[in-house]
């Protein structure tokens, strides 16, 4: 990426009021822990399958846009040799699907995706079986391709898709099968280790080029560079979307996005106002705002993503605001430290440097706080088990109360909650 | 949602019948022409109007008529789309087209009117929200009740940009305004009392944001005429926060007249949205015989610039909108002095940039 930018070639050396700025950033692709505590999966995918060869996919997530839709019919299709257009979707409606966590925390392709291949390789057993009595084929020479199951040593020997989803039916009867999916346990047992691990994490770096006018120091975003590791892209298409989205949605927080308060008169009121009450006030950039932005995808597949995918609907936006907060210091030669980064907030740096202050708008300090010790963690290679050293062992709540599962109840097996 | 209250539609043939409801309804009722500005300010109560008399039907106020001496004359209803996409007033007022096709976005400026973003209400933040949001701050001088606006009288209630003034601070938000003034325009009025008046675009603002249209209520605007351009140039700088559809919050009309040697022979540059009327400078007169130079072109720009008092009642720092007129201020000039695009800055193209979104 720094390549693709000719970032070397430029930072430090454009011309007054031009500059470029880079930042990195990784998240998460959905949290280890759901939203509220329970044993229970995150998301299920169920399918069912008639003689005509129909095969409806019934899943809680929602497509709020960002394709998920896509993604659930891709998984499923990708295993039975199918295209998108052969799955039908029922998604989004809790009263029919199973339950999926929602389109949150960069989880549903990850999560959704994962319970989906599941679902169909369930599925694809079944069918497998039939399919390899009926044409006496061994299991382990079966394909699914090209909408047929078919002998990989004798392609011309197999069967449609709509003739071994029959066969299946006639030996196993009315063909479903379901798939769940649950991030793998957090061996994290410290204080905290619950927060924020993830069954994968994403990596983006961008850079940014922009141009700050000299007199009003009103900024321009002219070229966004970006590129983000998603382990492997399942639509091109959505894919870039989503990330243009996200630096369109880090634009809007770098340079307009605001929400502050103002006080009204003591002696008239004394009323905290909000500042921008509405989406007039509340200024996101359109179209017309938006620099080109070149898109790149590092493709690493991880393991714990379905066919190695992560997340790419959160991610990309993170370095927006430090990149942009680069790119004016190289343009212009002043720090802002906070956002929306300003023309106002760099021309008052622009004016404290020329009257000898530091060239920096932002908080001067960081609030003191007394931090508790910290923990103490030994990493895998070092031999650590998850515990921390300074801390005593501890118990849930729940668990000092002696709750305890049922022995064969689901869940009651996790690794990590020791009885 | 926010409904609109209810109100009676008059739907006028002609401007003798629009006046005469005016006339005969007296304040309570409002002229309805694209809308754009009065229906969102009905929704949120700014506006209350028990009748509205619709333009849509009158026929003979759309349109745009160059005449043999040169000058122009613009049906009030022209939509703001018809006068960005005319290619003679492209051509002879550059200004001003870009001025017009600065307003708002595409959809809005195939509704919206050039007489209705002359008349456009003054706007502020304290001002331009839901009747709730007003509510709970005791409403402001501008809207002093839950009935809206007070119709250019003084009534009590406080002014929460500049609690001791007695006035309103409601900024000026037409863009067509400042530019028709520095182009020397005229509007012409017509009233059932007082007949047709043809007045300076000049004369019909008045410097209160409750009072800022001399136009009387029952007088309608129906139509603007620009004298011949006879080579004069126009530019048309406006301030916002996204070239794509924001209103003004600071901009710069300017119109020059250049001897073949290149001294200015007379000129006029408006300040808009710095108050509640557009602000003419009188320093223009300090560029009469002079050539723009950057020399001139500064000294008038800090003169001029000094006009900016604007206070934080819109989008971006008062201090940063008074420092960035001077830019403007010369900015402006530099265009018409003919200036190349790349010189001026990230600032210039994007003044440009709006513009060359059409329609």
């Amino acid at each position: 990426m720094v390549k693709r930018s000719g970032f070397r070639e430029k930072w430090g050396k454009m011309p007054p009021g031009r500059g470029v700025g880079l930042a990195c950033s990784t998240y998460l692709t959905g949290a280890g822990h759901p939203i509220y505590w329970n044993d229970l999966p995150h998301t299920g995918v169920q399918l069912q399958f008639d003689r005509s060869g129909a095969v409806v996919a019934f899943c809680g997530a929602t497509d709020c846009g960002q394709g998920s839709d896509d993604v659930l019919a891709a998984m499923i299709a990708e295993v039975f040799g199918l295209t998108t257009n052969d799955i039908r979707l029922v998604t989004g409606d809790t009263g029919i699907t199973p339950v999926d966590l929602g389109s949150y925390s960069s989880r549903v392709t990850l999560m959704m995706g994962n319970a989906a291949i599941q679902a169909a390789e369930r599925a694809k057993a079944l069918i497998a079986e039939a399919v390899s009595k009926k044409l006496e084929i061994p299991l382990d020479r079966l394909v699914f391709a090209g909408g047929r199951v078919f002998d990989a040593s004798d392609p011309a020997k197999g069967l449609t898709w709509q003739d071994a989803v029959i066969q299946g039916e006639a030996m196993h009867g009315t063909l479903g099968s379901t798939g769940s999916y649950k991030p793998p346990a957090v061996p994290a047992k410290y204080k905290g280790g619950g927060v924020g691990p993830s069954p994968a994490y994403s990596f983006t770096a961008a850079v940014v080029e922009v141009e700050v006018d000299k007199d009003t120091c009103f900024l321009d975003v002219k070229k966004v560079w970006i590129a983000h590791d998603i382990g492997r892209v399942l639509n091109p298409v959505l894919a870039r979307g989503q990330v243009e989205g996200s630096v369109y949605m880090g634009l809007g927080e770098a340079l307009m996005e605001e929400s502050a308060f103002r006080r009204l008169p003591a002696n008239l009121s004394g009323a905290l106002v909000h500042k921008q009450p509405s989406m007039l006030e509340y200024k996101s950039p359109t179209t017309l705002e938006m620099p080109e932005v070149d898109t790149i995808f590092i493709e690493d597949p991880d393991p714990n993503g379905p066919y190695g995918a992560k997340e790419v609907g959160q991610g990309p936006l993170l370095p927006m605001p430090p990149c942009v907060a680069n790119a004016v210091y190289d343009a212009i030669g002043v720090r802002v430290d906070e956002s929306p980064i300003t023309p106002e907030k760099i021309a008052k740096a622009v004016w404290d440097k020329e009257h000898g202050r530091e060239g920096r708008f932002g908080p001067k300090d960081f609030p003191v706080i007394e931090w508790p010790e910290a923990s103490k963690v030994k990493t895998p290679a070092e031999g650590g088990d998850g515990t921390a050293s300074n801390e005593k062992p501890r118990k849930s709540k729940l668990m000092a109360s002696g709750f305890r599962l049922a022995p064969d109840s689901p869940g009651a097996k996790v690794e990590g909650v020791r009885s | 949602m926010m409904r609109c209250p209810s109100f009676r539609y008059h739907a006028a043939k002609s401007v003798k019948e629009a006046a005469s409801v005016l006339a005969d309804e007296g304040p309570k009722a409002m002229l309805l022409a694209g809308g754009t500005d009065l229906v969102p300010n009905m929704k949120r109560r700014q506006h209350m109007p028990a009748v509205l008399v619709s333009l849509r039907k009158v026929k003979g106020l759309r349109g745009v008529k160059i005449a043999k001496d040169g000058s122009a004359t613009i049906g009030a209803c022209s939509t703001l789309a018809d006068l960005a996409l005319h290619p003679r007033l492209a051509k002879g007022w550059p200004g001003l087209s870009r001025a017009v096709s600065s307003i708002a976005s595409p959809l809005i400026r195939a509704a919206a009117t050039l007489g209705g973003n002359l008349c456009v209400d003054t706007r502020c933040n304290y001002y331009n929200q839901n009747h709730e949001w007003r509510e709970s701050i005791s409403f402001c001088m501008k809207a002093p009740g839950p009935h809206g606006t007070a119709i250019q009288e003084k009534t009590h209630g406080t002014c929460w940009v500049a609690p001791s003034s007695p006035r309103c601070w409601a900024v000026s938000s037409t863009d067509s305004g400042p530019m028709l003034m520095a182009l020397g325009a005229t509007v012409t009025l017509e009233s059932k009392a007082r007949g047709v008046r043809e007045i300076p675009v000049s004369a019909l603002y008045g410097d209160d944001g409750m009072a800022f249209l001399k136009k009387m209520p029952d007088e309608l605007l129906t139509q603007v005429r620009v004298p011949a351009h006879a080579g004069a140039k126009s530019a048309y700088w406006k301030l916002r926060r996204r070239g794509s559809f924001d209103f003004p919050v600071m901009s710069v009309a300017a119109w020059v007249k250049l001897a073949p040697g290149g001294e200015v022979e007379d000129a006029r540059v408006v300040l808009g949205a710095v108050t509640s009327r557009p602000l003419d400078c009188p320093e223009a007169a300090i560029l009469l015989g002079r050539k723009l130079t950057d020399e001139s072109i500064a000294e008038f720009a800090e003169k001029a610039s000094a006009h900016a008092r604007p206070l934080d009642n819109t989008d971006f720092q008062a201090a940063w909108r008074k420092k960035t007129a001077r830019a403007f201020l010369a900015g402006a000039l530099k265009e018409i002095r003919g200036d190349d695009k790349a010189t001026l800055g990230v600032l210039a193209q994007r003044v440009m940039q709006g513009a060359s979104c059409l329609g």
